[in-house]
This record gives C-alpha cells, sequence and structure tokens, in this order.
C-alpha cells in the first residue's frame, strides 16, 4: 500500500506531474529574465514577485481564456492527444532519475530514459503539428526532422559515454543511477576528463538544438516561416506546446546535472547541501543555454545541420573512441 | 521515505508504460475540465495569400529526402552523380568493379589471417 502511494506521488507529484509543470514554468521564466537582460529589456515583470508568475499567468490565460483556432484540415484532438502522450512520456522518464521518491533502477534505463524522454515526445511534437496542417507548418516539421537526425545521436552519445564509463567495473550496467555516483571520480581522472569534456560540448549544442534555441531556432524561424511548426497552434493547444516544450527543455537539463556533473554529489540527495548542490548546477546549464540563444544569430537549415555536425556529433564519435581505447 | 526499485530492463518498460498510461489519464482529464470551449474557424494561413498557392498540404517524403541530399549531403549527392549516376556504363562499371575488387582483397586477406593464426 505504502509503495503505491509513493508511486502516485512519485509520478503525479514529486518530481512528477506537479513538479516539473513548475519547474518548466520556472526555467521559461528564467530564459525569458535573462534573455530581456541581455537585450536590454525588463522582460516579465508584472505578474508576482519580479513577475516570476508570468509563465503561469500566460499557460493559463491561453488555456482558459484563448479561442482554438482552426481550419477545414484541422484535426485538434490528434494533435492535444499527441502532446498529452508526449508530456506523460517525459513526466513517466523522471521515475528513471535519482531525484525520483519510486526510483526504478535496472540494466540499460538509460536506453529508456532516452526513448521516452526524447524519441517518443519528438514523434509526438511531429504528429501534433502535422495534425494541424498548413504550408509553413510542414515546412517547420520537415526542418526540425532534420534538424533531429544528428541532433538526437548526439544527445544519445553525449550521455551514454559518461554512463559506460560510470558503471562498466560496478553498479548496475548502463544505469543512471548507478553511473551519477561515479561521474566526479571520471572527472578526476585525466583521460576521463578529457572525453567528459568532448560530451559535455557535444551535449551543450544537442540540448540547443533539442530545445531549438538560436542559433538552432530553424524549425520556428519566426518572421521567415511565420512560427514553423507551431504555426496553426493557438489557445489551449498552444499552452500544451509551450509547456511541453519547457518540460522537454527542464528534464534535458536535469539529465545533464546528473550524468555530466553528478547531480548533488559531493553530497547526499537528502542534504540541504545535496539540493542546492542540483539547483546551481541546474542553472549554470541553463544560463549557459540561455546565454548562447542570445548572443547568437539563427543558421540556415545546412548550416545548422553542418554546426551540429562539427561541434557536437564529432566530438561525440571522438569522446566514443577515446572511451573505448582506454 | 524513498524506495529505489531494481528491476530486469523487461519490468523496468512495463512499469514506464504503466506509468505513463496512468499520468496520461490524469492530464487528459485535467487538460479537458480547464481547457477553454471557444472554438474559431477560418481558412488556412498562408500570410494573405488566397488557399490555391499551395497545391499540397504536406511535403512528400521524395522533396525531404532531396532538401536533405541536395542541401546537407551536396558532397555526397555530388559525388554519386559525377562519379557513379554519371550516365555513362562504363564509369558504373569501373565504380562497381573496383568497389568488388576492394571486397576480394579483403576477403583474401581475412583468409590469410584467419589460416595462419587462428586457433
Amino acid at each position: 500500500m505504502n509503495e503505491i502511494i509513493l508511486i502516485l506521488i512519485s509520478i503525479l507529484i514529486f518530481p512528477g506531474l506537479l513538479f516539473l509543470v513548475v519547474l518548466s514554468f520556472l526555467t521559461q521564466y528564467a530564459v525569458r529574465k535573462l534573455s530581456a537582460r541581455y537585450q536590454r529589456r525588463m522582460g516579465p515583470s508584472y505578474v508576482g514577485p519580479l513577475g516570476i508568475l508570468q509563465p503561469f499567468y500566460d499557460f493559463w490565460k491561453l488555456l482558459r481564456s484563448k479561442e482554438i483556432v482552426k481550419n477545414k484540415y484541422s484535426l485538434v484532438s490528434a494533435a492535444e492527444i499527441s502532446l498529452l502522450i508526449g508530456i506523460s512520456s517525459i513526466v513517466a522518464s523522471v521515475v528513471l532519475l535519482p531525484l525520483s521518491l519510486y526510483n526504478i533502477v535496472s540494466d540499460f534505463d538509460i536506453l529508456i530514459f532516452f526513448y521516452m524522454a526524447s524519441v517518443v515526445p519528438l514523434f509526438m511534437m511531429v504528429i501534433a503539428s502535422l495534425s494541424m496542417p498548413g504550408p509553413y507548418t510542414s515546412m517547420g516539421v520537415s526542418r526540425l526532422l532534420s534538424l533531429a537526425t544528428l541532433s538526437e545521436p548526439t544527445y544519445f552519445a553525449s550521455l551514454i559515454i559518461p554512463v559506460y564509463l560510470a558503471t562498466r567495473q560496478s553498479g548496475v550496467f548502463m544505469s543512471i543511477s548507478s553511473a551519477y555516483r561515479n561521474v566526479l571520480s571520471i572527472w578526476l581522472d585525466p583521460r576521463g576528463a578529457v572525453i567528459m569534456v568532448l560530451c559535455l560540448i557535444a551535449y551543450i549544442v544537442a540540448v540547443q538544438a533539442k530545445s531549438m534555441y538560436q542559433p538552432f531556432n530553424i524549425p520556428e524561424a519566426e518572421q521567415e516561416i511565420i512560427a514553423g511548426y507551431e504555426t496553426e497552434f493557438s489557445g489551449p493547444l498552444l499552452a500544451l506546446m509551450n509547456l511541453f516544450h519547457d518540460m522537454d527543455l527542464a528534464v534535458s537539463l536535469i539529465i545533464g546535472v546528473y550524468l555530466l556533473f553528478g547531480g548533488p554529489l559531493p553530497y547526499s540527495h537528502t542534504s540541504p547541501q545535496g539540493i542546492l548542490m542540483i539547483i546551481i548546477k541546474y542553472l549554470i546549464l541553463l544560463v549557459v543555454v540561455t546565454l548562447i540563444k542570445n548572443i547568437m544569430g539563427r543558421y540556415r537549415i545546412e548550416q545548422g545541420l553542418a554546426q551540429i555536425l562539427k561541434y557536437g556529433l564529432v566530438p561525440s564519435i571522438m569522446a566514443s573512441i577515446l572511451t573505448f581505447l582506454f | 521515505m524513498r524506495i529505489a526499485k531494481i528491476v530486469d530492463p523487461f519490468t523496468a518498460i512495463y512499469l514506464i508504460t504503466v506509468f505513463t498510461i496512468a499520468i496520461l489519464a490524469v492530464t487528459i482529464a485535467v487538460y479537458y475540465t480547464l481547457k477553454s470551449k471557444r472554438v474559431r474557424i477560418t481558412s488556412v494561413y498562408l500570410g494573405g495569400e488566397p488557399e490555391n498557392v499551395v497545391s499540397m498540404i504536406t511535403p512528400s517524403v521524395g522533396a525531404l529526402y532531396w532538401g536533405f541530399m541536395k542541401r546537407f549531403a551536396k558532397h555526397l549527392y555530388e559525388a554519386l552523380v559525377e562519379k557513379i549516376h554519371t550516365g555513362s556504363l562504363h564509369d558504373w562499371q569501373k565504380f562497381i568493379s573496383s568497389w568488388l575488387a576492394i571486397l576480394i582483397i579483403i576477403s583474401i586477406i581475412s583468409f590469410v589471417l584467419f589460416t595462419l593464426f587462428a586457433r
């Protein structure tokens, strides 16, 4: 009975649905506020202290007050269900993280995480966009899929290498919960540090491309193809899409915190220092992503692919080769 | 209180799938309870152009493939066109026979190494 209650708390409250929704809104707030400061604007300021409740308010307004605009080709329910499946898949994947109160640990659980938190959401986003068709949507989706051909393998390689290094000698093989405990010892080994730096570079490039932030904001390419893959979204559907995007970013950053920086290490999860350490590492990654977003312009699609290949896939392939050599 | 449940990969997949379905049920219930019911029907948004400017609503698979091949994998495409599919049967025969020669050499080397060093 206690186990079922713990499962329900884990998937619905912490670190499940409720926590991820709040974290997504706070992440969106941080990105908007930091971006505004880079551009000498105020950013969100009026709703709540320092405007912190602005993303909540925007979501609520889109969900409750705004109308869904559709045309004769729109499949609104298919788009809604696809996005909800994507969100559910991301939320369910967090039980594989050591953060979870009910933590599932198994051999190769990194592969399950990758499938649930990256592959399924991507395809659900594509299905949702194509359910609300339009020429700009199609163009955005084709660009999204082109980017994914390189960004997804890069993201996968940048995460799987630290897990392999950390679990090849001890613990549950290729498991996130076993891997994060050994991450700091990999950084302390000079050969391991080189591999981790390469993985970190590849990871940052992949997250930038996955979250479609500059210079990889090609699928939504504002002013060029209207809003790309989300042109036809409005009202509650747009609210869902925004939440989905922010949740994807938040979970991508959390896994980076664990597998590249060791999560709460050198402290434990239950100590205040450990919690503070996770927050600091999360904020560092978020600031780096936001910084790149604000200092770079948009690439064309073939430039974007070439840059992911050069600065994402090549470092991850080099890290893979070094891993097997050492 | 915290539980770390060590299971085999198949059980992990099963549990995660069940959790996904449970979360989906909750999110569907919450979303459809809260969402605005207002709907407005319009024509397809084409930046002010009439609907007949587009003949296809979605791009064809062929267009996506050629977009990728011709723009991103340009060098590969050029190599394919200029060295292999030049339209000359002689070029094609040269290309295929050179690859076959490499395969034959690799197989001979493998055979010799295997014969000499295999235990």
